[in-house]
C-alpha cells in the first residue's frame, strides 16, 4: 500500500482538487449534532466530529428511491436517475467504511442490486481517523482500522495526515493535486503507532463478542427479551441510523385513473409491528420482544453465520438514537450475565 | 368502467380535511374526472342527498345525535365509507374530554341554555357505524388522499406506514427534540406519514394523526416522567388527538 | 475552487437486474377452488417463455401493476416448459387485484428465486409426498417432475388431505394418479359431506397405516398448515427418518426474493434465498421457523 503525508494546511486545496472527481460532501454541523452534507464551502465542514445522524448509507441505500415506473405497453421501465452522480465523501470514520463494507456484501452476492452498486461505484471515500467517545466500541467490534473499502484514509500525526492509498481512484487524487502529498518518513510512521496506541487506551466502552453468538442461542428464551420488549418504542431509530440496517420495503403507486405509476422502495425496520406480517393477516413477530430479539440477533448472531463477522461496527449511533435508553452495552452485558453495566 | 359514484360528508369537525381535498389544485380536474362526484356540500349546493353511492368520505367526530343519523344514513347510502381525518379516526380533539360530565360541561359553556343542547360525547365513526378505510392526519395529507383515490379506482386498498413519526424523522436527519432538548414530542407513539413536518421545523410532534402502530405508551410514559415532565402534562397532550389506549373507548 | 471535470462515471448494470420484471400474459384461469385459482403464465417474450427454467420447489416474484408484488410458488413442473402454473390464493392487495384480471391480461414475473428441492440428492432414492390443504401447491412441481422423470426415482408415494372434496385443490388431476401403478396416491378428506368421495375419509396421519415406507432410502417432503406439521413431522421421526431427508416448503412476507430487503428473514436466514425449501434440522435450528 502506498503510504504519504498530507501537510494539514493544504487540506483545503487538497478539497478544492479532489471536485473534479465528484460533488464533495462532508460532515458538517447541525444544531450541535453532524450530518453529512454537500459542501458549499470547505470552511463548513467539521472533520473533528463525533458520528454523523444519519451514516453513509443514505448515500447508497437512499431512504425513498424510485426503482422502476411502469408505463402500459412498456412494463416496467427502470428507474436510472440520479445513479450516475459522481460524490466525494470526505471524512469517513473507519467504523462508517465497515458498515458500507457489509452493506456492499449484503448488496452483491448471488444478486446485485443494481441502484446501490451503481451509486456505491460512484462514491469516492476519504476516510479520517478519529478519537473515541463515551458510545464508541468499534474497537470491540473489530471496526476501528479498516484495511479496505476507501480511497484514501487520512491519519492525524500533527502537522501532516498519513495518508494510505487504497485504490486507483485515490491515487488519482493524489497525483491530481500535483506535488502536495509528500513521502512518509519514518519518524511519521513511528508518530503513527505512537497515537494508533493511544487510541487504544481511550475507549471508555467495551463489548467482548467472543462467543456471543453462541450465547445468543444459549439465551434465545431468555427474560431479557421480554424486558427489552416492554421498554423499546418500536420506533425504528436505531435502524435508521444504524450503518448496516438494510431493511426496505417495495410498495406500488399508481397514478389517479391508471394502473401506471411508480415502484419505490424505502427504509423499513424489523422493529415496526407490520415487519414480518404477510398477506392474509399473520404475523410472525407480533410482539416486541420478538422483533427487538431479532434486531439483536441479525446482527450479532445471523452476520456471524451469513459474513464471518457481526453486523454492528460500534458506531455508536443506536446508542445516542434511542428515546428510552436501550443500550447495546447493557443488553450484551445482561446477556452475558455480567451484573455491573460496562462503563460508560 | 362506469365513474364511481362519491359523496363527501361532514359531520362535527373543521371542515379541514374538505379544504385540503378543494385545496389539491393540480389533480382537482383529474379528480373530477375519474369521480362521480354527487354528493358535496361544501363545495356545491348542487347535491343529490338520497342517492346510491359507491364511495362516501366522511370528515369530523360524531357529536350530536344529529351527526349520529345523518352518519348512519350515509354508511346506509354507501358501498365504502372511508373515515376523512383524525376527528373521524380516533375522535380527535373533541373526544379529550368525553369521559367528563356532559351536562356539567354544556353548563360551564352555554350557562342556563347548555341543557337544551344537542350534544353528546365524542366519537370516531367507527365507533358508530362500520368503517372501510381509514386516512387519518389533522388535516389529512393531500399525497395520502390521492394515492387513497387512485388505489380505490384501481379497487386496491390504499397502503399507508403503520409506524411512528420518530422513523420518518430519521429518514429526514432531523435533530431529535425528545434526546437532545427533553422536548415532550409525540413522535414514537403518533403514526408516521407527515414526513415528520414538525419535528422538522423545530416543533415537537403533538401526535395529530393518531396512534402508530403498537405504540408503546407505559414506556413512552415513563420515559417522558424521567425527564420530569408532569404526569398530567404528558396525558393531556397524549389525550389530544385520540383517546389514550387504554381509556374507555 | 476547481470547475468540477468529467470524471466517467459507472452506468447502472440493468441487464442483470433482479427486481426487473418481465411481462407475461395470464393464458388460463381456471376455478380450483373457491379463492384457490390456478393461473397460467406465459412470456410476452418467445424466447423467455422457451427459456424458463426452474427447480422444481422454487418461488416467483407476481407483479400487479399499481398494485406490488408478491412471492408465488411455481405449482407446474421444470419438465413441461413453456408456461407457469401459480396456484394463487386470494389473500391480499396483490393476489386480489390479480383475481380481478382476466385472461390475456398482463402481469409481471421475475424469478425464479430460492432454493428448490434438492434434485440431486433425492434421484435413486423413494419420495414421500405428505400435504395438508394448501400445501399442495408447492409440491406439485416435484410431484410432476417426478412422475415425468418416473426412472430417476424408486418408489413413489403421495398422501393428500383436505377437509371435503371440495375444498381438494388439483382434486381431478390428483384422483387420476390413484388408477397408477407406478406410484401409491393417498387422498383423504376430514369429512364428506357429498357421499360420493371414493377415497379415504379421516386425517391425514392415518393414511401413514396404509402406506409402505422404508424411512431408510426415502425423502420425505411436507407442506401444509401448523397443525400438518405438528402431527406429520411427529410420525416421520418415529418411523425413523433422518432429520435432513425431511424436507419442508416454508411461507414467509418475501418482498424482494433475492435477500436483500430483510423481510422473510428467520432467525438468521432468509426464506427467500436460503429457503423456502428446508430440512426439519434447518427448522430445529433456525428459532421459530415452523
Amino acid at each position: 500500500m502506498k503510504i504519504l503525508k498530507l501537510p494539514k494546511e493544504k487540506l483545503d486545496f487538497f478539497a478544492s482538487v479532489v471536485q473534479q472527481f465528484g460533488e464533495v460532501h462532508a460532515p458538517v454541523e447541525q444544531d450541535g449534532k453532524y450530518v453529512f452534507q454537500r459542501l458549499s464551502r470547505w470552511s463548513e465542514a467539521r472533520l473533528d466530529y463525533d458520528r454523523t445522524i444519519l451514516p453513509p448509507k443514505k448515500y447508497t441505500l437512499p431512504p425513498r428511491e424510485t426503482l422502476f415506473q411502469y408505463r402500459a405497453g412498456q412494463g416496467y421501465l427502470p428507474s436510472t436517475e440520479g445513479l450516475d452522480k459522481r460524490i466525494v465523501l470526505m471524512g469517513v470514520h473507519a467504523c462508517d467504511v465497515y458498515g458500507l463494507n457489509l452493506l456492499d456484501q449484503v448488496f452483491s452476492g448471488r444478486y446485485d442490486d443494481p441502484p446501490y452498486q451503481t451509486r456505491r461505484k460512484n462514491m469516492a471515500i476519504i476516510g479520517i481517523d478519529c478519537r473515541p467517545d463515551g458510545s464508541c466500541f468499534c474497537r470491540s467490534m473489530r471496526a476501528d482500522f479498516v484495511d479496505r473499502g476507501f480511497d484514501l484514509f487520512f491519519y492525524d500525526i500533527g502537522d501532516y495526515y498519513l495518508t494510505l492509498v487504497g485504490t486507483a481512484l485515490g491515487d488519482d487524487m493524489v497525483l491530481a493535486t500535483g506535488p502536495l502529498f509528500e513521502k512518509a518518513s519514518p519518524e511519521d510512521i513511528d508518530e503513527y503507532k505512537r497515537r494508533s496506541s493511544s487510541k487504544r487506551q481511550a475507549f471508555q466502552l467495551e463489548v467482548e463478542i467472543r462467543d456471543l453468538p453462541e450465547i445468543f442461542e444459549m439465551e434465545y428464551q431468555s427474560g431479557i427479551w421480554d424486558e427489552l420488549g416492554e421498554k423499546c418504542l418500536s420506533c425504528g431509530s436505531c435502524s435508521m441510523v444504524c450503518p448496516t440496517c438494510y431493511c426496505h420495503d417495495v410498495a406500488d403507486d399508481a397514478q389517479l385513473g391508471s394502473r401506471d405509476g411508480g415502484r419505490n422502495r424505502s427504509w423499513d425496520s424489523c422493529l415496526f409491528a407490520a415487519h414480518a406480517a404477510v398477506a392474509g393477516g399473520e404475523n410472525f413477530r407480533n410482539s416486541r420482544a420478538s422483533r427487538i430479539k431479532l434486531r439483536y440477533y441479525h446482527k450479532h448472531r445471523g452476520f456471524v453465520a451469513e459474513y464471518g463477522r457481526p453486523g454492528c461496527v460500534g458506531c455508536g449511533r443506536c446508542i445516542a438514537a434511542c428515546p428510552v435508553e436501550i443500550h447495546i452495552g447493557d443488553v450484551i452485558a445482561k446477556l452475558r450475565g455480567i451484573q455491573n453495566a460496562p462503563s460508560r | 368502467m362506469s365513474k364511481p359514484s362519491v359523496g363527501i360528508f361532514g359531520l362535527t369537525g373543521c371542515a379541514g380535511d374538505q379544504l385540503v381535498i378543494l385545496n389539491c389544485e393540480d389533480q382537482l380536474l383529474d379528480i373530477a374526472g375519474a369521480l362521480n362526484i354527487r354528493d358535496f356540500l361544501m363545495a356545491s349546493s348542487d347535491r343529490d342527498a338520497g342517492c346510491d353511492l359507491d364511495l362516501a368520505l366522511v370528515e369530523g367526530a360524531v357529536l350530536t345525535k344529529r351527526d349520529e343519523a345523518a352518519l348512519k344514513r350515509i354508511r346506509r347510502r354507501s358501498k365504502l365509507l372511508m373515515a376523512l381525518g383524525t376527528c373521524a379516526v380516533w375522535g380527535g380533539v373533541a373526544a379529550m374530554d368525553r369521559d367528563a360530565d356532559r351536562s356539567k360541561l354544556l353548563g360551564e359553556i352555554y350557562g342556563d341554555l347548555g341543557a337544551g343542547y344537542d350534544s353528546v360525547p365524542a366519537r370516531a365513526l367507527r365507533e358508530v357505524v362500520q368503517v372501510d378505510l381509514n386516512i387519518t392526519g389533522c388535516p389529512i395529507e393531500k399525497e395520502q388522499f390521492l394515492s387513497a383515490v387512485a388505489n380505490l379506482l384501481n379497487g386496491d386498498p390504499p397502503l399507508f406506514p403503520s409506524y411512528p413519526v420518530c422513523a420518518e424523522c430519521k429518514m429526514r436527519e432531523n435533530n431529535c427534540l425528545l434526546i437532545e432538548k427533553s422536548e415532550l414530542c409525540c413522535g414514537p407513539l403518533t403514526v408516521a406519514g407527515c414526513d415528520a413536518r414538525c419535528p422538522g421545523l423545530g416543533v415537537p410532534c403533538v401526535g395529530c394523526r393518531g396512534p402508530a402502530d403498537d405504540a408503546n405508551v407505559a414506556s413512552a410514559l415513563a420515559m417522558f416522567q424521567g425527564k420530569s415532565v408532569p404526569r398530567e402534562k404528558i396525558a393531556a397532550k397524549l389525550r389530544t388527538f385520540a383517546p389514550m389506549p387504554g381509556d374507555r373507548s | 475552487m476547481l470547475q468540477v471535470d468529467k470524471i466517467p462515471s459507472y452506468q447502472p448494470v440493468l441487464t442483470q437486474n433482479p427486481y426487473q420484471p418481465h411481462m407475461a400474459r395470464i393464458v388460463r384461469i381456471y376455478k380450483m377452488v373457491e379463492d384457490n385459482y390456478l393461473f397460467t403464465l406465459r412470456f410476452l417474450d418467445d424466447r423467455l417463455a422457451a427459456g424458463f427454467r426452474h427447480q422444481p420447489g422454487q418461488f416467483l416474484m407476481l407483479s400487479v401493476p399499481g398494485a406490488g408484488e408478491a412471492p408465488i410458488s411455481i405449482s407446474s413442473s421444470p419438465s413441461r416448459p413453456g408456461v407457469l402454473e401459480l396456484c394463487v390464493r386470494r389473500m391480499g392487495r396483490v393476489t386480489n387485484a390479480l383475481y380481478r384480471m382476466q385472461t390475456n391480461d398482463v402481469v409481471g414475473i421475475r424469478g425464479p428465486y430460492g432454493n428448490g428441492f434438492p434434485i440431486q440428492d433425492i434421484i435413486g432414492h423413494d419420495l414421500l409426498f405428505v400435504a395438508g390443504g394448501l400445501g399442495m401447491a408447492p409440491l406439485r412441481s416435484l410431484v410432476w417432475y417426478a412422475l415425468d422423470n418416473r426412472d430417476k426415482f424408486n418408489r413413489v408415494t403421495l398422501m393428500f388431505g383436505s377437509k371435503s372434496p371440495a375444498d381438494m385443490l388439483f382434486r381431478e388431476e390428483l384422483v387420476s394418479l390413484v388408477d397408477r401403478t407406478d406410484m401409491t396416491c393417498l387422498l383423504t378428506v376430514d369429512r364428506d359431506p357429498t357421499g360420493s368421495w371414493k377415497n379415504h375419509v379421516g386425517l391425514l396421519p392415518k393414511l401413514f397405516d396404509s402406506a409402505q415406507i422404508d424411512p431408510a432410502r426415502t425423502y420425505a417432503a411436507v407442506c401444509g398448515p401448523p397443525v400438518v406439521y405438528r402431527f406429520v413431522l411427529q410420525r416421520l421421526l418415529d418411523l425413523g427418518f433422518p432429520k435432513d431427508r425431511i424436507l419442508m416448503s416454508l411461507e414467509r412476507r418475501m418482498k424482494c426474493g433475492v435477500g436483500k430487503c430483510g423481510h422473510c428473514n428467520v432467525g438468521y436466514k432468509y426464506t427467500c434465498i436460503n429457503g423456502p425449501i428446508f430440512t426439519y434440522w434447518d427448522a430445529i435450528n433456525l428459532p421459530e421457523m415452523i
